[in-house]
């Protein structure tokens, strides 16, 4: 592939003899400038190009063979949403680590006044040069993935993808929307205002409804029957440091065994 | 105009200019490019116009002082904000002014045979 200028069309005779105002002729030479100069045109020409020898090479999709395009084509942006969940996620590891220069996850300065983790919040979102955008970034990114893995998770269930032998992944997947799911409520529970006080209080209840193992697992993590500073650290250790290294490496096995398996064709 | 078969009035009154695929491209590419870069560069000028702390004010106003001048925060203001919307004004322009045209292969109702 060379950029070699094809044979010149010639501009300038065919304005002449075209019966143009003023405005179109100054408008056209500086365009024309602009082309020989920049040459923008013969670049996008050789991608398109380029898309349609890339896809001549492709298969046949089970979908081209059986003609069934036609029927299912509105499904394919629905198969973008595993990658939608990465991003997200990416973003919000991203927004996440600079937030972590400034909060502080210490309960301290209960009973009337604030906490520190609250007025790290509070200096984050009033004072910091842009604190406001990174903490709705990263609030925004962390529901936005929710949303992506949920949806995901159906584009999956009714295209059958999840069917042999792609079960494994179905299961892993399983486990990525939990983590996912306690990412948000450790995160909810970080700024340690009324919102994450009263979701902790229910999170404690919660585990001590169970039998047999409710008090154990309200001990282990919530770190006792009421809400401490051990309650908030736990929260923390396991937003900024379990879960991430927990979900991050589950989330490549997962890619990679889609990329070992390749795509399912829709059942 | 009108004994010219490729440009002509159309039917609700737009002018509609029939040029070479080649040519057709170039205005394409480059009319939306340079409206892009005007409405952006607005809204460079509408930040300057309204942000205290905007890049572009702080240096137009350091480089007045360099010469040592020193203008008011309203008169800025004021040029800033005719700029941007002169610059807004320009990005349309360019914009609708590329859509007169059409490739002769892109047809049009009226003058199909007619055509080179
Ligand atoms: C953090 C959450 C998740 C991420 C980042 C993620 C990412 C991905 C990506 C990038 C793909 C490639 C195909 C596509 O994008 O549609 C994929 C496929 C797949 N995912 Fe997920 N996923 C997540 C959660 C889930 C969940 C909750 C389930 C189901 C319970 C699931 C089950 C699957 C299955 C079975 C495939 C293979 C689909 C096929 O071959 O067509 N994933 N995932």
């Amino acid at each position: 592939m060379s950029l070699e200028r094809k044979d010149d069309h010639d501009h300038k005779g065919w304005m002449k003899e075209r019966d143009l105002t003023p405005v179109e002729s100054v408008y056209l030479t500086v365009l024309m400038w602009l082309d020989k100069r920049l040459r923008i045109v013969d670049y996008l020409e050789i991608l398109e190009d380029l898309y349609y020898k890339v896809n001549m090479q492709m298969p046949k999709s089970h979908t081209e063979q059986y003609n069934l395009d036609n029927k299912f084509w509105y499904w394919y942006p629905l198969y973008a949403l595993g990658s939608f969940s990465t991003i997200a996620y990416v973003v919000a590891s991203v927004s996440g680590a600079l937030l972590g220069f400034y909060y502080s996850p210490a309960a301290a300065g209960a009973s009337g006044s604030p906490t520190v983790a609250y007025e790290q919040i509070t200096f984050i979102m009033t004072d910091l040069n842009l604190g406001f955008f990174l903490r709705s970034l990263h609030r925004w990114s962390a529901q936005v993935m929710v949303a992506a893995v949920f949806l995901h998770m159906l584009r999956v269930y009714f295209t059958g993808a999840y069917k042999e032998p792609r079960e494994l992944n179905w299961i892993i997947g399983i486990v990525l929307i939990s983590l996912t799911m306690v990412f948000g409520y450790t995160g909810y529970l970080l700024p340690w205002d009324q919102l994450a006080f009263w979701a902790g209080q229910i999170g404690v209840e919660m585990a001590l409804s169970v039998p047999v193992a409710g008090e154990w697992a309200a001990q282990l993590v919530f770190g006792g029957f009421t809400l401490t500073h051990a309650t908030l650290q736990r929260m923390y250790i396991l937003h900024v440091f379990f879960l991430p290294f927990i979900a991050t490496t589950v989330i490549a096995i997962h890619i990679g065994i889609v990329w070992m398996q390749g795509i399912a064709e829709p059942h | 105009m009108a004994d010219d078969p490729n440009s002509d009035v159309n039917g609700n009154g737009r002018r509609d200019v029939a040029v070479p695929m080649e040519l057709y491209k170039s205005i394409t590419v480059f009319s939306t490019l340079l409206a892009v870069v005007f409405v952006l560069l607005a809204f460079v000028m509408f930040d300057a116009a309204t942000l205290g702390r905007s890049f572009v004010r702080g240096v137009v106003r350091d480089a007045f002082g360099v010469v040592g001048l020193s203008v008011g925060g309203q008169p800025l203001t004021i040029a800033f904000a005719l700029v941007g919307f002169a610059f807004l004004v320009t990005g349309s322009g360019i914009y609708i002014l590329g859509s007169r045209f059409r490739a002769t292969e892109m047809g049009n109702a009226k003058h199909e045979a007619g055509e080179e």
